[in-house]
């Protein structure tokens, strides 16, 4: 369908361009810029309109995420994973998890891994309808932002319903997740997907066939799949340059096995096939949701192992085994084998890595997140040089920059 | 599957090889700091590896051993769907590297994340190689276990930047007064 | 102390598949740990006599009886022999014992002393993780039990390992402990119409491996997961026995032993162990001049008017439980500060010794006060000669006298100038015109001389409280106050000028920079460094207890 719309070659402008010889100019945008909706700034040479040089300076929003981890157990590193992509909390809670869980050697039971299947592909359509509303409104669109926040509380309420709260989950426990779906929640989730669908399907209209969204998307921002593994892109940029690269697929954990889905993938590799991206993935996850919920079954949903859970509270309260339990996992911390792995999940922008080495005491030793977003970023200079400043504003939005785990 | 790339790579550079071994599914190459380059760019060029995509690398300060630091590239291949882990261990005297990023692009902010957070030099750069989260004034660097956990440090003065709507400012070197003042490390008597 | 040389025949062992090699008659548990392999154990204590009696270290090995676990405490090594630790029929065994163990032990761990520091704790998390399947109510029996003037029993926690009976039957040679009743029954108690009031009574606390035995002294003070160990040395006599100094914000809660086979075994005398309340309490924390509190350098800008036209007459004081480093540094000032030409050794009042560890003198350092006077060639006199000697002026390096506090300072208070480093507050602290705050040694680094020439490091636990500096530190301000410009920033600056004045040798083969082992930090502490100048284990938070001024005002 974006052929239709192909009527004006970016060629086309290089005929009209006049080579007039010009001092270059150097810009700053940012920190707090309403097009960066990370907090980041960037130092951009010009050329006239054109980007010679574009430098990101990072670190507005590093608090010590590693450094933080290293000193407290590992279950207290869960709620510092909430705010590495506070859009999409519970995908790095689960994907932290999991890391553990891989050097623990665990293997958590069947509804636990269904329920964080639910709850990372609800937060996956959260962060896509962020991403996709912001990219809009810095385009100058309103009404698409609004409709995807809309759609996007309404699924946070459905998280707030399961977690407690609506951004900073910290939901999950090594060796499973700390409480089950509540009563009826399923129902209502699914008249959530529903009314989201019918929003999302709202904003698709409003934009994909929008002359001039497709203007300013459209052949801007590319890069070849070449270059985006050489940059090591992952996620909706990376398939949007045409390589097929989905951690579901291509090294499926929990329940993905299971499902059936598709892996979108992007021809061009610009602005609109990453847009694009996520408003096909958004429809993939409301299938793997509605999935999850006919094929999951009642069961256990955390591990019955006292090494590394807290024993149930009547036994905490009256027997000495569960006092012994309960302090030594509190006081201590639950003591993680001594190893090093690298464990990865797919977040919504890409594989979230985890490479962790513990050292055998209650607290890690080491604690590297490979966020989605630094790739990223790294790739955006290459992205945008020779693009016009305007052509920086989608390209920012596509690749879904978060200041949470890009500057960790 | 890995652990056929991991072979691959053992024979053809036997002498770069310090350790190879696999835990918990992942296959990890301690290799030589001389033959990092080497090494990467035949896992790189190699069609049966085909390790294209640079996933991460990162550092692990192991503060009682010698040599003190680990550097872990993680690479990994779309074609062949395997990931390989290669180590270099460098000491706390010389902690420095061979950059790779005429190999791979996207180890540049890797690259800067270690010398920002464990002050690990990257050698042959096309670029400088500066802080990717701190700021250039920082002192120290903060993922390094000696590094204390709430290490303060005092304001940085004013940059030479003119500001064209205030006018100058108070000038390089003015620190404003309504802060407290807090040392910076540079400036603290060496407690011992 | 001495251990008796004998031609060693070793053995060669492989301990879950590892070889080692040991002598002939070491036991499978020590065996084991020489490859690093834990073998658990409650009753086995490397000062006591076996009794092999909790079963928890029963290990398989290559020569027992088919299908037999053997104790680990109790079986010596034998050639080729192989042991395994780690075999289902091992595991299983330990995980029975720890859920028998915890049958009917009480719900206390929130209210326990020794919570964070259990054995029953560290095993039932590594050997067993299970519930409980014991339905019937608990035994209750005694949960306070008054053993003595310094030992509380809680008989409901007591395991009936009989550490504590071995010890004072064994070590400390007053065999007032026994077992009683039998079975679910059996307890520890005295005898009757014995009471324990042994001074090695504390030890048995030390090697009660749960919460049973408990020093009426730090009973519910604090949480034993919160404590940071440092190494340290105790000043209670000169036998300078090794120590931890348990500490948590600065605040000193309990010394415990630390192993030397060379001077102090496994133990410490009571005497000692409650020697730690001198560290925060009645402090002098800020200096005095006429007993008007002033600021540290004001304090030291008078003392040095004061002691300036007095140099040549003036009498320097030194105690002996200052440190080495400190005792160097007062020995500099009088020499070359002061112009004098003997010290007076003062310290604490010499006590009763005992048969074991406790020495008839009281003061940790007399030894090293004595080579610091003999390095700057003073001459060392008595005490009693002081007040006969009737000088101008007295310079006071330490308060611990060993005559009536009181009567002395009467005396000092006919005395013209009197300029006080004072640590606590006392009589002579008060008696003197200008009194400085010293700090004490688990506060800064150094050395302790004991009594057989043994120089033994201590080292800082937490930073000086208040305005109190150590006594090397005083005395380099002094000097420098004085016109004479010694750069010392650490106590490891003074040894390393300083000593090479002391007579050849006279330390022996002491490395000042080998430290004792590494601190054992707390559960929860936060790292080391000091870039900041916070001690390692720092943590914002409420201090459980603040050094204390006399007048009730806490400080700072």
């Amino acid at each position: 369908m974006a052929q239709q719309h192909d009527n004006l070659e970016v060629e086309d402008f290089d005929v009209l361009d006049a080579k007039i010889p010009t001092k270059t100019m150097t810009l700053n945008m940012g920190p707090s810029h309403p097009a960066t909706h990370g907090t980041v700034r960037f130092n951009i040479e010009l050329d006239g309109e054109n980007i010679v040089k574009l430098d990101p300076e990072l670190g507005f929003l590093h608090r010590g995420f590693e450094k933080s981890c290293e000193n407290v157990s590992w279950t207290q590193c869960l709620p510092y994973t909430d705010r590495l992509n506070y859009v999409s909390a519970l995908c790095n809670n689960f994907g932290f998890l999991s890391a553990v869980e891989k050097l623990a050697q665990i293997e958590i039971p069947e509804r636990a891994k269904y329920i964080r299947t639910i709850g990372a592909e609800i937060h996956r359509i959260c962060d896509h309808l962020t991403g996709t509303g912001a990219t809009a409104m810095e385009l100058g669109g309103f009404s698409p932002f609004l409709y995807a926040i809309e759609a996007r509380d309404l699924l946070w309420d459905r998280i707030a319903e399961l977690t407690g709260a609506r951004l900073t989950t910290s939901f999950g426990r090594i060796g499973g997740v700390d409480r089950d779906l509540p009563e009826g929640w399923i129902q209502k989730v699914k008249d959530s997907l529903d009314r989201v669908a019918v929003l999302r399907d709202e904003i698709s209209t409003l934009l994909t066939h929008n002359r001039i969204f497709l203007d300013r998307m459209r052949h801007t921002g590319r890069i070849t799949g070449e270059d985006a593994v050489n940059f090591g892109f992952t996620g909706p940029c990376l398939r949007a340059a045409g390589v097929d690269y989905d951690v579901r697929k291509a090294h499926p954990y929990w329940v993905y096995d299971r499902m059936d889905f598709q892996v979108p993938l992007g021809s061009e590799g610009d602005n609109f096939d990453r847009y694009y991206m996520r408003i096909e993935e958004m429809k993939q996850s409301d299938a793997i949701i509605r999935q999850c919920f006919e094929q999951m079954e009642p069961g256990p949903i955390i591990i019955d192992d006292w090494r590394y859970t807290l024993p149930p509270k009547p036994q905490v309260y009256s027997t000495i085994e569960g006092v012994i339990g309960h302090f030594k996992v509190i006081m201590e911390g639950i003591k993680i084998p001594k190893g090093e792995c690298y464990a990865y999940t797919e977040s919504p922008n890409g594989e979230l890595g985890w490479y962790l080495v513990s050292d055998g005491s209650g607290r890690p030793y080491k604690v590297h997140c490979r966020a989605p977003g630094i790739p990223l970023m790294s790739g955006l200079e290459h992205m945008v040089r020779g693009a016009i400043l305007p052509d920086l504003v989608p390209t920012f939005d596509t690749i879904n920059m978060i200041g949470g785990e890009v500057e960790q | 599957m890995s652990e056929q790339a991991l072979q691959r790579v053992a024979e053809k550079f036997p002498e770069a090889i310090v350790h190879g071994y696999s835990q918990h599914g992942d296959e990890t190459l301690v290799i030589t700091r001389e033959h990092l380059v080497d090494v990467l760019q035949y896992c790189h060029d190699d069609p049966e590896l085909d390790l294209k995509m640079p996933s991460s690398l990162t550092c692990v300060d192991y503060i009682d051993e010698t040599p003190r630091f680990e550097l872990v590239y993680s690479l990994y291949s779309i074609t062949k769907r395997h990931r390989l882990r290669i180590k270099v261990r460098v000491s706390a005297e010389d902690p420095s590297v061979p950059s790779v990023l005429h190999l791979y692009r996207g180890m540049d902010y890797w690259e800067k994340y270690c010398w920002d957070m464990y002050g690990i030099q990257f050698t042959d750069r096309s670029v400088p190689v500066e802080r990717l989260w701190m700021y250039e004034e920082f002192e120290g660097h903060p993922l390094r276990k000696d590094y204390p956990l709430r290490g303060r440090q005092g304001l940085i003065p004013e940059r030479n930047i003119r500001d064209i709507y205030r006018g100058p400012g108070p000038g390089p070197g003015s620190v404003p007064a309504s802060r407290p003042a807090v040392p910076r490390p540079s400036q603290l008597p060496v407690i011992k | 102390m001495s251990v008796e040389k004998k031609p060693v025949t070793m053995v060669n062992v492989t301990v879950d598949g590892m070889p080692t090699s040991v002598p002939a008659g070491t036991n499978l548990v020590e065996a084991a740990k020489t490859v690093g392999v834990d073998i658990p154990h409650y009753c086995y204590h490397a000062g006591l006599s076996i009794a092999a009696n909790c079963r928890m270290c029963l290990v398989e090995t290559s020569n027992s009886p088919p299908g037999k676990l053997v104790p680990g405490c109790q079986i010596p090594v034998a050639e080729g022999q192989s042991i395994t630790t780690n075999s289902p029929k091992v595991k299983e065994q330990q995980r029975a014992v720890e859920e028998f163990l915890l049958l009917h032990h009480p719900v206390d761990c929130a209210i326990c002393d020794q919570a964070g520091e259990c054995r029953l704790q560290d095993y039932f998390q590594e050997y067993d993780y299970r519930p409980s399947r014991f339905e019937t109510p608990k035994w209750m029996s005694r949960k306070r039990v008054d053993l003595g003037p310094t030992i509380v029993l809680d008989q409901e926690r007591c395991i009936n390992c009989t550490r504590c009976i071995r010890f004072m039957d064994e070590v400390a040679k007053d065999p007032v402990l026994g077992m009683f009743g039998r079975g679910t029954r059996q307890v520890i108690d005295v005898f009757p119409g014995k009471v324990l009031d042994n001074n090695y009574s504390g030890n048995i606390v030390d090697i009660c491996p749960v919460g049973a035995l408990l020093n009426k002294d730090n009973r519910f003070r604090a949480r034993a997961y919160f404590l940071t160990a440092t190494p340290s040395i105790c000043t209670g006599c000169s036998r300078g026995c090794n120590t931890f100094v348990d500490h948590f914000q600065g605040v000193p809660y309990r010394y415990r032993p630390r192993e030397n086979m060379e001077v102090n075994e496994h133990w410490m005398c009571d005497h000692g162990r409650s020697s730690y309340h001198q560290l925060y309490d009645g402090r002098l924390l800020e200096a005095e001049v006429g007993q008007q509190q002033v600021e540290a350098g004001e304090g030291l800008r008078a003392a040095a008017a004061a002691l300036k036209p007095l140099a040549g007459s003036l009498a320097v004081v030194v105690s002996p439980v200052l440190g080495l480093e400190d005792a160097l540094a007062v020995m500099l000032l009088a020499k070359e500060g002061l112009q004098a030409s003997e010290v007076y050794l003062s310290g604490r009042a010499d006590g009763e010794a005992d048969f074991y560890l406790l020495r008839e003198d009281r003061s940790p350092n007399r030894k090293g006060v004595e080579l610091a006077a003999q390095a700057f060639g003073l001459e060392l006199r008595r005490f009693d000669q002081l007040t006969k000697a009737r000088p101008k002026g007295v310079l006071l390096a330490g308060v611990d006298v060993p005559v009536e506090a009181s009567g002395f300072a009467d005396w000092l208070s006919g005395v013209e100038q009197v300029v006080a480093l004072a640590a606590n507050r006392d009589p002579v602290s008060a008696a003197a015109k200008i009194a400085l705050p010293l700090a004490t040694h688990a506060e800064g680094e150094g050395t302790f001389v004991n009594f057989d020439g043994r120089a033994q490091r201590y080292l800082r636990a937490y930073p000086a409280s208040g305005s109190s500096r150590a006594g090397w530190q005083w005395a380099t301000a002094l000097l420098a106050e004085l016109g004479y410009a010694y750069a010392y920033a650490s106590a490891g600056e003074v040894f390393a000028d300083l000593s090479k004045r002391l007579p050849e040798g006279a330390l022996g083969d002491f490395d000042w920079k080998k430290t004792p082992r590494a601190v054992v930090k707390g559960v929860t502490p936060l790292p080391g460094g000091t870039v900041d100048g916070r001690p390692p284990g720092w943590r914002e938070l409420i201090p459980l207890r603040t050094p204390s001024n006399n007048d009730g005002s806490s400080a700072a």
